[in-house]
């Protein structure tokens, strides 16, 4: 698996089943970016109830969150969310379509609950660029989401173009050396003929870029890094292009990390193959010890003192 | 083998074959001790002239002998910060499992990077020349598969890099 | 309470202790003299390699060297010397070079190698070129060179 997917996959799977077999229920689970989520059946075994708990709510409703969900959920979403969680959508398993493609894509778009809440400043951010197309100068406000401890995603949108701003940490010198190689790669593939479509990447390590250089509080330090997408209204024209590339953008820092993870958990399974090679090298070396336990007649062993 | 690295490995060869030639030595200083002379140092006569064997200043081996141990230490070379890292980390993973490599020192001895110590008791249970040959092999694995790693992540950097952008194409 | 006295170097008050100096016999030429001689030891191998005598720069070089304490300067000379013949001898030129020379010279030969090693990047010393030379030489002069380059206090 190379790409990360955009759904969750215990509410996919979950849910699939419990339309089958309704049962009581109540698990917690979590996704990433410390997004946690509750699904469970508080009155009966027919209406689930599913919660999320995300870290940079207060800025997405700012953002419009609200009406993303309103417009992808609509009668789902309740008015007041479970306490200690964000948002809530009641699933009623006796109202949901029959069986077929039909209710896996209702599934499929309940699994999509953290993509959608995080799909809001990108869709406000597309919207600022049409309008501002249209004057053909100017830039839109900077829209800041903190969705980790450290790390933010800024985007901003102007007249030919909107801007996408991840601020990464990398948590150890090892992280940091691979993170620079895997984002020299991304600068990089761009001259390939069949990716010259793709968005315009640029990698800055320490240095933030100059969009965002206002901003207050910014870690002055070796381990962060910044990289910076720049969408043109190619990749958000058509609605389902832009779906797109909002599902596929919004992972790109877990899809970096998850690459990086994969290829230090890669070379330990070599070192480990290559340590125990040597090790057979070395076993070469000992000389061979009688080790033929010697018995008497009557079969006692014997032993030396 | 490639033909640039045979002297420097010839060289390797012939001096620890020449430096092993260890035997039971009591501590001159403790009396009913019995340690490694170059690890203590204590005796001036027991220690014989550390030699150094290079290719050039990033990629050299120091040999200390002594009366009754020797001690090996290999700087490896390490072009860029990549190499750098994975070599930190593989003589780090290594040096972990010292005790299974009973040759293997813990801790590298300052200015290389990793060190082995080959004391009197092991080459009288080990066969001396197949000590030899572990470590030529080790000199000779280690610089092709830190750069073997080094090339698969970049491999995989830019497969992942290229799958992420190809899939913005409409 | 005074625990100075836990850092003073007993040993140096030992009568017994083992100095230095009693570990090989000192140089009896005075350190002037050394550098005297080493220099005019570099004219002559320069002139012997003029004339493409190699086996005769050689031995003159490694004839008597400078050993033991407060010789720096000759002894560099002299590596510095030496690492211009063994820079301008072809590598195919080598082991009849080597096998040419006393067994004297070879075991001196053999201690500068391993300085030069020691060294590297200094002056105009080249790894490459010296490992050659050692491989050669260890083929003539055996193991038993290297084990008198480890041992001999007499450091050049």
């Amino acid at each position: 698996m190379i790409l990360l997917e955009p759904h969750n996959y215990i509410i996919q799977t979950t849910l699939a089943e419990k339309f089958i077999k309704p049962s009581s229920l109540d698990v917690q689970f979590v996704d990433f970016d410390g997004v946690r989520f509750h699904l469970s059946t508080p009155d009966r075994k027919t209406a689930l109830l599913l919660s999320m708990n995300i870290r940079c709510w207060d800025e997405l409703v700012q953002y419009g969150a609200l009406d993303v969900l309103k417009r992808e959920y609509g009668p789902l979403l309740q008015a007041q969310p479970e306490s200690e969680y964000n948002v809530s959508l009641l699933v009623d398993l006796e109202t949901a379509p029959p069986e077929g493609e039909e209710r896996d894509n209702f599934v499929k778009s309940l699994a999509l609950l953290k993509r959608n809440a995080l799909a809001a400043p990108f869709e406000r951010a597309f919207s600022t660029q049409k309008e501002l197309e249209s004057s053909g100068a100017g830039q839109g406000d900077l829209l800041q989401i903190h969705y980790r401890d450290e790390e933010a995603i800024y985007v901003q949108a102007a007249h030919d173009r909107v801007t996408v701003i991840f601020s990464t940490v990398f948590g150890e010198e090892t992280d940091r050396i691979f993170g620079k190689v895997f984002l020299q790669e991304f600068v990089d593939a761009r001259r390939l003929p069949t990716i010259q479509n793709a968005p315009q990447v640029l990698y800055t390590n320490r240095e933030p870029p100059l969009e965002i250089r206002h901003i207050q509080g910014l870690r002055d330090s070796e381990d962060i890094g910044y990289v910076t997408f720049v969408l043109f209204p190619r990749h958000f024209n058509n609605p389902t292009v832009a779906a797109g590339t909002i599902s596929h953008i919004e992972l790109f820092r877990d899809y970096l990390h998850y690459h990086i993870k994969c290829s230090k958990a890669y070379m330990h399974s070599r070192m480990r193959y290559r340590v125990s090679e040597f090790q057979k090298v070395l076993n070469r070396a000992k000389t061979e010890v009688a080790s033929t336990e010697r018995k008497t007649v009557t079969g006692r062993t014997l032993t030396t003192r | 083998m490639s033909n640039v690295l045979r002297p420097y490995l010839a060289a390797v060869r012939s001096t620890l074959t020449a430096a092993l030639t260890l035997e039971n030595f009591s501590s001159q200083v403790v009396e009913r001790h019995n340690k490694p002379e170059v690890e203590v140092g204590g005796s001036k006569e027991v220690l014989l002239n550390p030699l150094t064997i290079s290719r050039n200043e990033n990629e050299r081996v120091l040999i200390e002998p002594s009366v009754n141990s020797i001690r090996l230490s290999i700087k490896i070379k390490q072009a860029d910060e990549i190499e750098r890292i994975l070599c930190h980390k593989f003589t780090r993973f290594m040096m972990q499992r010292a005790e299974s490599f009973i040759v293997l020192r813990r801790k590298p001895v300052k200015g290389y990077d990793i060190s082995f110590l080959i004391t009197n008791t092991q080459t009288e249970t080990m066969l001396k020349h197949k000590i030899v040959d572990f470590i030529i092999q080790f000199m000779e694995d280690v610089d092709r598969e830190i750069s073997e790693m080094k090339l698969s992540l970049n491999a995989r950097a830019r497969t992942v890099a290229e799958s992420y952008l190809i899939a913005f194409n409409p | 309470m005074e625990v100075n006295f836990r850092k003073i170097d007993i040993d140096a008050y030992d009568e017994d202790v083992l100095l230095e100096t009693e570990l090989y016999d000192a140089d009896p030429r005075a350190p002037s003299q050394v550098i005297e001689e080493t220099k005019a030891k570099a004219v002559a191998v320069r002139s012997s390699l003029n004339k493409g005598d190699i086996t005769g720069a050689l031995v003159t070089i490694l004839d008597n060297p400078p050993y033991g304490p407060g010789v720096d300067e000759a002894k560099n000379l002299t590596l510095q010397t030496l690492v211009t013949v063994l820079n301008s001898t072809k590598s195919s030129d080598i082991p009849n070079v080597v096998k040419s020379l006393p067994l004297e010279s070879q075991d001196i030969l053999m201690k500068y190698l391993y300085k030069g090693m020691a060294m590297p990047g200094w002056g105009d010393v080249s790894g490459s070129v010296l490992l050659g030379w050692h491989e050669k030489l260890t083929e003539v002069a055996g193991t038993g060179s290297i084990v008198r380059a480890m041992t001999d206090r007499r450091l050049v």
